[in-house]
């Protein structure tokens, strides 16, 4: 297994949960924990790029889903991916419902903190993933 | 028959995290969906074709799309043809980079101030080749630009499906409810153009249900009922098309 925990955001272009997820995703792997996780871009496991299917087959693998289509862990899952543990938008906001996201270039200030509590929470889980504490879903 | 919706074109960007060109396929289709060619066109979710969008997949088998890639992979061009058709266009970043001479985007989760010049250049392209698109008479049958010649007005109004897709969905009575189908005009007229007919005495041609299920879920037990909706529709279809040949 890697020692970096893989993200996989769904970044949907179309609403402003997929806007979330991305700057959710950005901001485990460049601000809380950039030395024990790595991004791999969607895109490539839909066209079934080798190096982005080694990445999620050989580390353990956090998506995150913007609606109930839930395409992050659905392409993970197919690419041979183990998805030790699936967040969704959706689920973020029902807890914190204080914080509407707006906007899909540019996330309001509600979506910006919602991003911000689910990266927090993708953090905590990381380092029990690194940690062996979390079981595959 | 329900009519066909005005033509639109679709914009798959890759969207890829991992590269600022990435960022700047994103931002450019937005503004071109959201800003500059709102009217003309949808988005298609990437990441949809391969978890079983059948309308983002449908569409992109039916009509025009753009895909954006922000590196030589191609991910959105060749994932849009894998899944469903060959993209009517194909931009590349750096394509756009080397015609403007715009040095190349800086920035993951936030571009710089300087990398909006790419994004603006790219979202004129995107806007550009959707004109081009628009102008030109555009082959549902085989997902391909038929000639440069300026596009016949559509005589119809727009039955499309709720997801927003621009599909022309068409509603059939199955088992006493309405059913809709998406998608199902465009596939009688392929069946048609290649040749296949109603006639009268044969059963509905097995590639119509076949294609009807590429894009729509139909549950288990229900074929039997379907295939008697879709050869009534079929049969219709076929009755139009003859009266428009000899009318």
């Amino acid at each position: 297994m890697s020692k970096r925990v893989i993200i996989v955001p769904c970044s949907g272009i179309g609403k402003t949960y997929g806007t979330v997820t991305r700057e959710a995703a950005y901001q485990v792997a460049e601000e809380l924990r950039p030395e024990t996780t790595a991004i791999v871009p969607l895109s490539l496991l839909v066209l079934g790029d080798e190096g982005a299917r080694a990445a999620v087959q050989g580390a353990q693998v956090i998506t995150m889903d913007g609606c109930s289509l839930a395409c992050a862990t659905l392409n993970v899952r197919q690419a041979g991916g183990a998805v030790a543990k699936d967040f969704t938008v959706l689920d973020a906001f029902r807890r914190n419902k204080a914080l509407k996201p707006r906007g899909i270039s540019e996330l309001n200030e509600g979506g910006q903190a919602l991003a911000r509590v689910l990266a927090d929470e993708i953090a905590q889980t990381t380092d029990e993933l690194i940690a062996g504490g979390v079981d595959h879903a | 028959m329900p009519s066909l919706p005005k033509r639109k074109v679709g914009i798959v960007a890759c969207s890829g995290e991992e590269l600022p060109a990435g960022t700047v396929t994103r931002l450019a289709a937005l503004k071109a969906l959201e800003d500059l060619r709102p009217s003309e066109t949808v988005t298609i979710c990437l990441p949809l074709f391969l978890a079983g969008g059948e309308g983002d997949r449908a569409f992109a088998r039916f009509y025009p799309t753009i895909a954006v890639d922000g590196c030589e992979k191609r991910c959105a061009a060749r994932a849009t043809e894998l899944y469903s058709n060959k993209p009517a266009a194909s931009i590349v970043v750096d394509d756009i980079l080397a015609q403007h001479n715009l040095p190349a985007p800086q920035g993951l989760r936030r571009l710089t101030p300087e990398s909006g010049a790419v994004v603006d250049a790219l979202a004129g392209a995107i806007a550009a080749e959707v004109d081009h698109l628009m102008a030109v008479r555009w082959s549902r049958t085989d997902g391909a630009i038929l000639e440069a010649a300026p596009a016949a007005q559509e005589a119809v109004s727009t039955s499309a499906c709720a997801c927003g897709s621009g599909i022309p969905v068409t509603t059939v009575q199955i088992a006493g409810r309405a059913v809709q189908i998406m998608a199902l005009e465009p596939i009688l007229e392929l069946a048609y153009n290649q040749g296949l007919r109603a006639n009268g005495t044969g059963a509905l041609p097995d590639e119509i249900l076949q294609t009807v299920q590429v894009y729509n879920t139909v549950p288990s037990g229900e074929e039997e009922q379907y295939a008697q909706a879709l050869d009534l529709a079929w049969r219709a279809y076929c009755e139009q098309r003859e009266g428009q040949n000899h009318g």
